[in-house]
């Protein structure tokens, strides 16, 4: 916990720099206040974390793993958007997490995935209008 | 009567066939988020945002406001049958309304959260309607000067209201508004913390921050820490026990009475909220009892105070989003981001530009709270059903429709990536303890606050005096320090009693 206090102090300070070097008065006025408040206030947590002698709920709890392959799951079907689109990358979404976390038969998540798929086919691409990427698939 | 004029026209804007039918949904649609936990207002509004582009912005806003005062009411349900409040303005229901409910009172507990509810909430939007354009019209002679000096005491009231340490409040305030500057700047069409990156420079879009911070990040959050599934208590509700006694009546009047006075006023001010209204309206009526040793072992009054002060305060914290284009709450902030969406602007001249807006959205108020009462009384089981919707599937919708919000904006897939990235950086705030509310207000108010700043300072030649000299301005930036530093001083205070502990 301390460290991540730190940790995160460090990366305020970075970002910091380029506060006053590049701007002039102008642009610069506020990011530079912006970022002396920060790295006030940053040191002060840091230091109060330190000498908390409760150190809290640590960063990863039991069920983070859940948490992270959700993610993983996120990032994957973001990846395939390009190639399967919308509707069907969703679909496979559903299925991917209902499986995932609900642990619902699998006829089960088939059946979601063809509702969402076409689901968000006729809701977000017909009725409003938005354009979706199809991807590969054409759909 | 010029009130009774605006009224009027406010009336026939709600009561076309089309915003009736928003308003509903509205309120249903909240009424089914309150219910459910893990999802609330905020993110309810920010995965719907992106699909209002092509509605009319009445309907919109009259639809969002019905989702956030429904919010109000919905939460109650879960707090008094299952102790697991929905919201977290009712948690001070849960007290209260669950012994009730064990006592077999849930239905009056009901009851009377419904009907002081609609109570509060009617009153409110009668002080409303005479505050918000008073309020308006006092705007008008602010400068740029004034501007700047509310918004910063509305980032100095965060620091008060929050449960959280001060200084990260800060932090968030500061990262929010740092957010804000990404993009070019206004005043020199400078690029500011592009990179490089073309898709940076026109900054990014609310919506995108919006729906990764409140509808991915609400997901991650609720996997790692899944509420406690409660038992729904056992027996019917039937329509009979829903009627109140003579003796409840008598017992909670003063209390909707207080509650409503206390939510509108709390609601009003920036960064108090609903929630905040409810922990000082149930504090308040049981320091007013003659019993206060009723109070957590079932008493009526404490469900009627704080569920008549949050739906009062969801009402009145329009006022100041209205009538000064400041959001008090993360709900109030994501609307906010709606009109800018939309391309108005409210503050001041929003009375005069958009009064059929304006009075619209007023007027379905009364219509929604009417619905929501008759909901409340009638369809209570219809909600408690909605309990057994598995999480599993709703999470993976939520992701759906965040993502196609994000997507929506500008039609490319990096804002889908962007509103990843902002989930993960809400989802590590929320484990370090950070508040994510002040990170959205600053970013809402970011633009607001930094071309104030540059404008007066502009006027006044680059003197800060500027701030202090101007009556308007002097006062709202003495609120703003004293409001900074009363963590401060609460910190000192603290520090010195645990070192007068050890001595």
């Amino acid at each position: 916990m301390a460290v991540l206090a730190l940790g995160m102090a460090v990366i305020l300070f970075s970002r910091q720099l380029p506060y006053h070097s590049d701007y002039g008065p102008g642009p610069g006025f506020l990011p530079m206040w912006i970022g002396v408040v920060l790295v006030i206030c940053s040191l002060i947590v840091t230091v109060q974390e330190l000498r908390a002698e409760n150190k809290g709920e640590s960063f990863f709890q039991p069920r983070t793993r859940m948490a992270v392959k959700v993610l993983v799951v996120i990032a994957i079907a973001f990846l395939l958007f390009p190639l399967l689109g919308f509707s069907v990358g969703f679909g496979l979404f559903i299925c991917a997490t209902m499986r995932l976390m609900g642990g619902h038969r699998w006829v089960t998540c088939g059946v979601a995935a063809i509702v969402t798929a076409v689901g968000i086919h006729y809701l977000f691409g017909h009725w409003l209008d938005i354009p979706l990427p199809t991807g590969l698939v054409g759909w | 009567m010029d009130l009774f004029h605006n009224l009027y026209n406010g009336f026939a804007v709600a009561l076309t066939f089309q915003n009736i039918m928003y308003c509903s949904f509205g309120v249903f649609f909240g009424q089914i988020i309150g219910v459910l936990p893990g999802i609330g207002a905020p993110t309810a509004i920010a995965l719907l945002l992106p699909l209002t582009f092509s509605i009319d912005p009445t309907s919109a806003i009259i639809m969002f406001a019905g989702i956030y005062y429904g919010v109000a009411y919905g939460g109650t349900i879960t707090s008094v049958l299952i102790n697991v409040p929905g919201e977290s303005s009712t948690v001070m229901t849960c007290l209260d309304g669950y012994q009730m409910a064990l006592q077999g009172r849930a239905g009056a507990a009901l009851s009377v959260a419904a009907i002081g509810s609609w109570i509060a909430g009617t009153a409110s939007v009668v002080l409303l309607m005479a505050f918000a354009p008073a309020l308006a019209k006092f705007a008008l002679r602010f400068g740029p000067a004034e501007f700047f000096a509310l918004t910063m005491m509305a980032f100095g009231l965060l620091t008060v209201f929050g449960e959280e340490n001060p200084f990260k409040v800060i932090i968030s305030t500061m990262l929010g508004l740092l957010l804000s500057t990404i993009g070019l700047d206004v005043v020199s069409g400078m690029p500011r913390f592009a990179f490089g990156v073309p898709q940076l420079l026109g900054g990014f879009d609310f919506i995108v921050i919006i729906c990764g911070m409140f509808g991915v990040t609400e997901v991650f959050n609720s996997i790692e820490n899944p509420e406690d599934e409660g038992e729904v208590l056992k027996g019917k509700l039937r329509l009979r026990d829903m009627f109140l006694t003579w003796e409840d009546w008598v017992a909670s009047r003063w209390a909707i009475f207080r509650g409503s006075v206390i939510g509108f006023f709390v609601g009003m001010i920036p960064a108090g909220g609903i929630t905040t209204a409810s922990f000082i309206a149930y504090l308040a009526e049981k320091r007013y009892s003659k019993h206060p040793e009723r109070f957590g072992k079932g008493a009526i009054e404490g469900v009627a105070a704080p569920e008549s002060a949050n739906n009062a305060a969801s009402i009145s914290g329009f006022a100041p989003l209205l009538a000064l284009g400041i959001p008090g709450s993360a709900t109030t902030a994501v609307m906010l981001a709606g009109f800018m969406m939309w391309g108005i602007r409210p503050g001041p001249l929003l009375f005069m530009q958009h009064a059929n807006l304006v009075w619209g959205l007023i007027a379905s108020m009364y219509v929604g709270n009417f619905l929501l009462l008759l909901m409340n009384i009638f369809m209570i089981p219809v909600f408690v059903a909605m309990l057994r919707v598995p999480y599993s599937i709703m999470m993976g919708f939520i992701v759906v429709f965040a993502t196609v919000g994000a997507f929506s904006v500008n039609n490319n897939l990096f804002d889908v990536w962007m509103m990843l990235g902002f989930a993960l950086m809400a989802y590590a705030m929320i484990k370090l303890k950070y508040p994510l509310v002040p990170l959205i207000l600053a970013l809402v108010l970011g633009k607001l606050s930094e071309n104030s700043l540059r404008q007066a300072l502009m006027l006044s030649g680059g003197s800060m005096s500027i701030f202090f000299t101007h009556p308007i301005s002097a006062f709202f930036m003495g609120m703003a320090f004293l409001a900074y530093l009363t963590p401060v001083l609460r910190w000192y205070l603290k520090r010195r009693q645990v070192k007068a502990a050890q001595a």
